[in-house]
């Protein structure tokens, strides 16, 4: 075993580096650059910026400099410095920029994930046991909606109807008077009157999706021999349900886990944004249009740093929970 | 030396009265009740010219202030407002009554790249338009030209200080000009604002004493107080504190390097940069009416009262009027219209969309709010690019039949009652009436709607030929069908997007073929930065006060194409690779020549005389085809705020709807409003 995550752990490093490459060379790939997308706001704002002053602020943020002198200059700051860089747009050290931002998320997605497979598990049991059963055929039918009603969509329609019943604004975590606080006990009980909304929106879709699935797999294993011996040898059914075949049926819980700690940063966007969450998916996305480089930049390369490890994790917990798996 | 009294440009009736009948009737026809309030200005017009022989500032009884600075003053934590203010304040005029202290706005903004709410609402420079747009004195006392307008002298208020009590003297402006803006290794280029000619060569700055300053420009510079309405970090800059960020002036360099690796810049000159930002840097002493409490990149960014801004009201109240101003950040549109129609915005225009009128206007009551409506600079105009490297493509553009029946093939009525529910007028892109250049030949040539007229003269123009799906064909016998892709930035569902797609649908109609592609703007600028574009549509705006930023009409503004060849061409001085020289004796010609005379005429009434006879060619050659504009403007006022008049003009040149002087602008009861 640990021969096996030693190794594991010794392939991520050329992945990493590879991956830091590619992540780069391809917020290059379009046309244009920062400078682009920024002088374009300045003129649509009516701000005057002569070729001159355009090569002056192209000279200061180093954009005339060829991709890999570009690229060199930030991994070293990375790895030497722990310095990711300064976003052009925000004028903020990258570092900061995320971690800012990345405690809420972790806090929203993790309880996004937790609500989810607390109700999609027992639920997704009872459909299984009860295959076709009137409650099965609801749950179902909540399950298909839930999975076919995007996120932002709901989103929205949570958003209008809240306001338009209880004149309550649910956009963002915080009060304002909250808002720029250090954290206290006040700015906790505040961040749970809001988070609820955005952790039910993010919840439902994975919960619907979770439900088929554990339903799904827990059919396939209930008809199983095993199954049937253990009933045979009068193991009483909610015992036996519950320590065998749904043990397998949550083998798509462990190595699902481990992706979804990329999309702990990165899944919620579009929700986040129609929600105003200070999360990190948006600012995300913003990065990547504004070609604000080093931050989009070190996001994707947080993000595949966050994917790596946890499919290793995932890996390590699949092994661990289901002994039929083999490390060679 | 002759002096600037403030009527000395020419004045002319301003329009705002038409604006706000307008705006009435709209208002009335969505079930509202809004009267206009007379438009005289509180202060004498004259009050700038006599200001300089006003009485100094006697006892303390003479000036009040607001209570929460009444309180530090107490305190032992301030000095006395009498010493705060400069000798001679600027006493604001206000549009309807003197205010009272207190209350916050509350405002949204979408992060760092878009500063510009919070700056407009506190930037100052030394004048700025009063109701008429006219140029008045503002930080500054008075000003006086040479007979040809190439050097400008201009008076500071004596005892002006600071946000941290430091006098504010010329050397403000010199420590700008000398240690920053000159000063290669932090601006590797002086700003076009202080340059002349093709050379660029430089003003020189002559620094007479404390309070008296002169710009001295090698070419003639009529239009240089325009430019000193709005300014951030050029023209003064508090060298005091600055100081400490400079390399070259810093008394400790090693402290000053360390400083800048923990910060983690690379080297010394981004740091200062950083540090010279006010809404990135709270300790910058400022001059604006607020200062930064924190960082704009925050999700709620702070201003608060400058104790020691320099204006006062007719009762000697220092103002502002409004304690605090809150931003709060919003990443889509649909929250910030959610906090708009839940009452949570106070007074904003900016990403306030008319194409949510109706929601707006419905949720006025429960809202608390009113809507009230400006007129916004913006136009929907197509531009099509007589410089296209497309040679077919160019001859078509390049004949003046072509682009008047392009015009007149279009029924401006209907799109505006389809598309825009009758708020917009027909016109073509020309002065807003309410500008001092408006220009009414102009703005009605060819907007009749005849398509017959159209389909006459393109079969004229030698285009008579069409496909068998009724398409006209290129006039070089290929059989090929004529079309030309329209690019621009408008994005599908938004009534820009709408409207260019019924332009499209009314030149099929007289057999013209277009098609309309929506670009990310970055892609878009890169397009037009190679004259790769062939048509583009985008609004134009900018006709407020068109001579302060004419370059749209003289083909010298880069992103409203519509000969984006001969802009690179003229713009560079020909070096630019992708600039066209226009063809020799085209009338583009004259309309730089004319634009060249105008730069360098001290004469106001000549100056719009002579941009006339720019928008006669624009009448007769139609350069780019406008087809609807004079768009109201929302702007969201919370009810009690006061001093804010609808049916002004909203455009960046003029501030947008922080026009009327930000710091007269009050809650008639601050203790009913939320903080």
């Amino acid at each position: 075993m640990l021969q096996y995550i030693v190794q594991r752990i010794l392939l991520m490093i050329p992945t990493l580096v590879a991956i830091s490459v590619l992540s780069f060379l391809i917020i290059q790939l379009p046309p244009g650059d920062f400078l682009t997308s920024y002088v374009a706001q300045l003129r649509q704002e009516g701000d005057e910026v002569d070729e001159a002053e355009l090569e002056s602020l192209r000279q200061r943020y180093g954009l005339g400099q060829p991709v890999h002198v570009q690229y060199f200059k930030w991994i070293y700051g990375v790895l030497a410095k722990g310095d990711w860089g300064q976003s052009f747009e925000w004028q903020k050290p990258v570092k900061e920029l995320i971690w800012e931002r990345l405690g809420l998320t972790m806090a929203l997605s993790m309880g996004a994930l937790l609500v989810g497979w607390f109700i999609a598990i027992p639920v997704g049991v009872y459909s299984a046991t009860h295959q076709y059963s009137w409650l099965d055929y609801v749950m179902t039918t909540f399950s298909f909606i839930g999975l076919g009603t995007p996120g932002f969509l709901l989103a929205l329609i949570i958003l209008f109807l809240v306001q338009s019943w209880l004149g309550m604004n649910v956009g963002g975590l915080f009060s304002d008077e909250y808002m720029l606080a250090p954290w206290s006990w006040g700015k906790v009980v505040d961040m749970l009157k809001h988070i609820w909304v955005p952790l039910l929106i993010v919840a439902v879709n994975g919960t619907a999706g979770n439900i088929r699935i554990t339903r799904a797999n827990l059919l396939d294993e209930l008809n199983k021999p095993y199954v049937e011996t253990a009933r045979a040898k009068g193991v009483k059914e909610g015992a036996l349900v519950w320590k065998y075949p749904v043990r397998v049926a949550l083998n798509p819980f462990f190595s699902t886990v481990g992706w979804s700690l990329a999309s702990l940063v990165s899944g919620t966007t579009l929700v986040a944004m129609v929600l105003s969450l200070p999360t990190t998916g948006p600012m995300l996305l913003r990065s990547l249009t504004s070609q604000d480089m080093y931050l989009a930049g070190s996001f994707l390369f947080l993000l595949s740093a966050l994917t790596i490890v946890g499919t290793l994790l995932s890996d390590i917990l699949l092994a661990i929970v289901d002994p039929r798996i083999r490390l060679e | 030396m002759r002096r600037i009294a403030p009527n000395s440009i020419s004045r002319r009736e301003f329009m705002r009265v038409s604006g706000v009948a307008a705006a009435g009737a709209v208002a009335v026809a969505c079930g509202a009740s809004g009267e206009p309030e007379p438009m005289e200005e509180a202060a004498p017009a004259d009050s700038a010219a006599d200001s300089s022989e006003a009485a100094p500032a006697a006892p303390s009884s003479q000036y009040s202030e607001a209570p929460m600075l009444a309180e530090m003053v107490a305190a032992g934590d301030l000095p006395p407002v009498d010493e705060r203010l400069p000798v001679n304040p600027m006493v604001m005029p206000v549009s309807e009554t003197n205010g009272n202290y207190g209350g916050t706005f509350r405002r949204g903004f979408k992060g760092v790249s878009d500063r510009w709410g919070p700056t407009k609402m506190q930037d100052r420079g030394l004048s700025w338009y009063d109701q008429n747009l006219n140029m008045q004195p503002r930080m500054a006392e008075s000003w006086e030209i040479n007979d040809d307008a190439s050097e400008w002298t201009f008076h500071l208020r004596e005892g002006m200080k600071w946000s941290d009590g430091t006098p504010f003297t010329t050397e403000a402006i010199r420590w700008w000009w000398e240690e920053d803006e000159t000063n290669t290794t932090i601006s590797p280029s002086i700003g076009g604002t202080w340059v002349s000619g093709p050379e660029r060569t430089p003003m020189e700055l002559e620094i007479v004493d404390d309070s008296t300053v002169t710009f001295k420009f090698p070419l003639p510079n009529p239009l240089y107080v325009y430019r000193l309405g709005r300014q951030t970090r050029n023209l003064y800059l508090p060298g005091h504190y600055l100081k400490q960020f400079h390399m070259d002036l810093t008394d400790d360099q090693d402290a000053l390097q360390a400083q800048v690796e923990e910060a983690g810049f690379n080297s010394w000159e981004e740091y200062y940069t950083d540090r010279r930002w006010w809404y990135l840097n709270p300790d910058l002493p400022s001059i604006g009416p607020w200062i930064s409490k924190n960082e704009l990149s925050n999700e709620l960014f702070l201003m608060e009262r400058n104790p020691y801004f320099f204006g006062v009201d007719s009762d000697g109240k220092q103002l502002p009027y409004i304690d605090d101003v809150s931003h709060r950040l919003f990443e889509t549109n649909d929250v910030f219209d959610l906090r708009i129609i839940n009452g949570e915005i106070d007074f904003q225009a900016r990403h306030v969309n008319i194409g949510n009128f109706t929601l707006y206007k419905e949720n006025e009551e429960s809202g608390d709010y009113k809507v009230f409506l400006g007129s916004a600079s913006g136009h929907s105009a197509i531009q099509l690019n007589q410089s296209t490297k497309n040679e077919r493509l160019n001859e078509f553009f390049n004949i003046r039949d072509v682009r008047i029946a392009l015009s007149v093939a279009v029924d401006r009525v209907a799109i505006n009652e389809l598309v825009w529910d009758g708020l917009m007028t027909p016109r073509q892109y020309s002065p807003l009436e309410s500008s001092a250049q408006a220009y009414p030949k102009q703005a009605n040539a060819w907007i009749q709607y005849d398509p017959d007229l159209a389909n006459q003269l393109l079969d004229d123009a030698g285009y008579a030929e069409k496909d068998s799906d009724g398409f006209r064909l290129w006039n070089d016998g290929s059989g090929e069908t004529l079309s030309f892709v329209i690019e621009g930035t408008a994005q599908p569902g938004t009534t820009d997007e709408d409207t260019v797609q019924e332009v499209i649908k009314y030149f099929a109609a007289v057999g013209v073929k277009a098609a309309y592609k929506g670009f990310e703007r970055s892609l878009y600028e890169e397009h037009h930065g190679a004259n790769e574009i062939e048509a583009a549509w985008w609004g134009g705006d900018r006709t407020v006060v068109p001579l302060v930023n004419p370059t749209i009409w003289t083909c010298e503004q880069p992103d409203r194409p519509w000969a984006a060849g001969w802009a690179h061409w003229r713009n560079s001085g020909g070096t630019n690779p992708a600039g066209v020289e226009p063809p020799a004796g085209h009338w583009v010609w004259t309309i730089w020549e004319i634009w060249d005379a105008i730069k360098i005429e001290p004469d106001a009434e000549k100056q719009t005389q002579m941009f006339h006879q720019i928008l006669d060619i624009w009448a007769e050659e139609l350069p780019m085809i406008g087809y609807l504009g004079e768009r109201p403007a929302p702007i969201i006022v919370k009810n009690g705020v006061r001093n804010y008049l609808a049916g002004f003009p909203l455009d960046d040149t003029t501030g947008d709807e922080h026009l009327l002087h930000t710091e007269t602008y009050f809650w008639e009861d601050p203790d009913t409003q939320s903080t």
